[in-house]
């Protein structure tokens, strides 16, 4: 599969929040490709993760001029809007609490763009296959309230990659799971991405999870964001305890751990205005 | 006692409530049976109990004029009710669905929340007339500038990620909307609802008090004319009966269609 993002000379900055003020730059001359694989994207909170993750989707905000600089190419094109290829899934899953599980994960097919797309039992052999992979096949009847936290975010999974998307967000997707369901969803994701292998990016904090699936790290500085530090990890999925204490892993883990550091409290993080 | 949780059992609770009303009623009769207060100005509870038999069926006439009162009252509510569902909705849901539409329809709709519309029924009687119409619109205006805010404010309320979430998976703005943030504003919606209807019945005397020749608003208005006050306590209980009825019953309804709101 070819599939690529291209990030050329990106820059981000919002209006100020109270008039008056200074304009908040919030990513600043990131150039960056991407290929297929699973690209975590590390930093520390508030830095600009999020925004950097949205704009490789074409999730634009709104208000403002987004962004602010540069240019985006998804396969080589310039991407301005939603793309259709890119789908994310966000921390708060936007389950349909109205909705079965089944129906949650078919809710794209409601929309025109799929609907003339995806014929209707291809739609349907597509739901039933994605239930099955995550497990909620048995659960198919039941509506939100009657799940648990994982298993909400395994329907907002589910529903993402029903569409078989080339590029897969997501923005610290387990973030507010416990420490075992986090772990079983990662486990998930790594059977889910041998499955359907995509361009993932995969926005998180913990940097064990990102020692843990990635086949690259990428880590920012803080706000306004830029590209600290980009190495590349070659052991294979699942990787192993013994590898997680090997002096390889933990040299990385350091070293990721330095640069995150030193870049909250370094003199990196003077807020430029526009 | 004062902890704001507590589970209290229900028999506590009708306990309690029924209480105070007991209280309230044995004032009542102490105050009206002792003639403390004039019998013009307060009735005693078992003359009201008189006027309701009265009223519940008429010997002379062989009919019941509470009945005939209460029918016309509740059928123009339910038909003001009606559209002022089916135009108050929509026009909401646009509102909410956009802040341009918003900005051009809140000034015109806003404001009469605030406003006497009861100060409003001579003008629609002089524009619509003494007859149906000019009740029904009346009681369409006084509910529907409640309704309308309401159903904005309930879309408005839902989370923006459902909307993002929607466009990024393929859908179109309206798409979004009519998937994403309908279904998730609909409890806050039929809140709006139950509310506006019952707005209607604190109008409904007022509705009736021009030129009506029967409904609820009438009878009292028609009682007091001819200082029955029984019956005019008469009138003003079963108002309030039937707006507590529709109140039970509409929220039932909305716990039945929407068992989801709590999560």
């Amino acid at each position: 599969m070819s599939v690529s993002v291209e990030l050329k000379g990106i820059g981000q900055s919002y209006p100020p929040p109270e008039e008056g003020g200074e304009m908040v730059e919030v990513v600043r001359d990131v150039n960056l490709t991407l290929g297929p694989g699973i690209n975590m994207l590390l930093g520390p909170s508030g830095c600009g993760k999020s925004t950097l993750l949205k704009l490789m989707g074409g999730v634009r905000p709104y208000n403002v001029t987004s962004p602010t600089a540069g240019e985006i190419l998804i396969n080589e094109e310039p991407c301005t809007g939603p793309h259709d290829d890119a789908v994310m899934v966000f921390q708060t899953y936007a389950n349909r609490p109205d909705l079965s599980v089944r129906d949650n994960v078919a809710l794209p097919f409601r929309f025109g763009l799929w609907k003339k797309r995806v014929p209707q039992a291809e739609q349907d052999q597509r739901v039933n296959e994605m239930l099955e992979s995550v497990g909620l096949a048995e659960k198919a009847e039941l509506v939100p309230a009657q799940l648990s936290g994982g298993q909400n975010q395994r329907v907002a999974l589910a529903r993402a990659l029903v569409l078989r998307p080339r590029i897969l967000l997501m923005d610290e997707p387990f973030g507010a799971l416990d420490a075992q369901t986090r772990e079983e969803m990662q486990h998930l994701l790594i059977k889910l991405y041998k499955q359907q292998p995509c361009l993932v990016v995969f926005v998180t904090h913990d940097v064990t999870e990102a020692l843990l699936l990635g086949d690259r790290v990428l880590v920012l500085s803080t706000r306004p964001a830029t590209i600290a530090d980009d190495f590349e990890i070659s052991e294979p999925r699942p990787r192993s305890q013994t590898w997680s204490r090997s002096t390889e892993a933990t040299k990385m883990k350091e070293r990721v751990l330095n640069q995150l550091h030193e870049s909250s409290t370094g003199k990196g993080s003077v807020r430029v205005s526009i | 006692m004062w902890n704001p949780y507590q589970e209290l059992p229900s028999g506590t609770r009708r306990g309690l409530g029924i209480g105070s009303v007991s209280l309230v009623l044995v004032i009542w009769a102490v105050l009206s049976g002792l003639s403390l207060v004039a019998k013009a100005k307060l009735p005693a509870p078992w003359e009201c109990i008189d006027a309701f038999i009265q009223l519940a069926w008429d010997v002379e006439k062989g009919e019941s004029l509470l009945w005939l009162a209460t029918k016309a009252s509740v059928m123009r509510v339910l038909v003001a009710g009606v559209v002022v569902c089916l135009i108050g909705i929509p026009v909401g849901i646009l509102m909410g669905a956009s802040p341009k539409v918003n900005s051009a329809l809140s000034p015109l709709v806003d404001p009469f929340r605030s406003a006497p519309i009861v100060a409003i029924q001579p003008v629609m009687v002089m524009w619509f007339g003494i007859d149906e119409l000019s009740k029904i619109l009346f009681l369409f205006l006084g509910a529907v500038v409640y309704l309308i805010p309401m159903v904005r404010d309930a879309m408005q309320a839902v989370p923006r990620t459902y909307y993002i979430s929607a466009r990024d998976l393929g859908a179109s703005p309206w798409e979004a909307i009519r998937h994403a943030v309908i279904p998730m504003a609909m409890p806050r919606i039929a809140d709006g609802v139950i509310v506006s209807i019952s707005v209607m019945w604190t109008y409904i005397t007022v509705a009736e008090y021009v030129n009506a020749k029967v409904g609820l608003g009438q009878l009292i208005a028609n009682s007091k004319r001819f200082s029955s006050m029984p019956k005019v306590f008469v009138g003003i209980f079963v108002i309030v009966a039937l707006a507590l009825i529709t109140y039970a019953g509409m929220t039932w309804l909305k716990k039945k269609l929407f068992p989801w709101e709590a999560t």
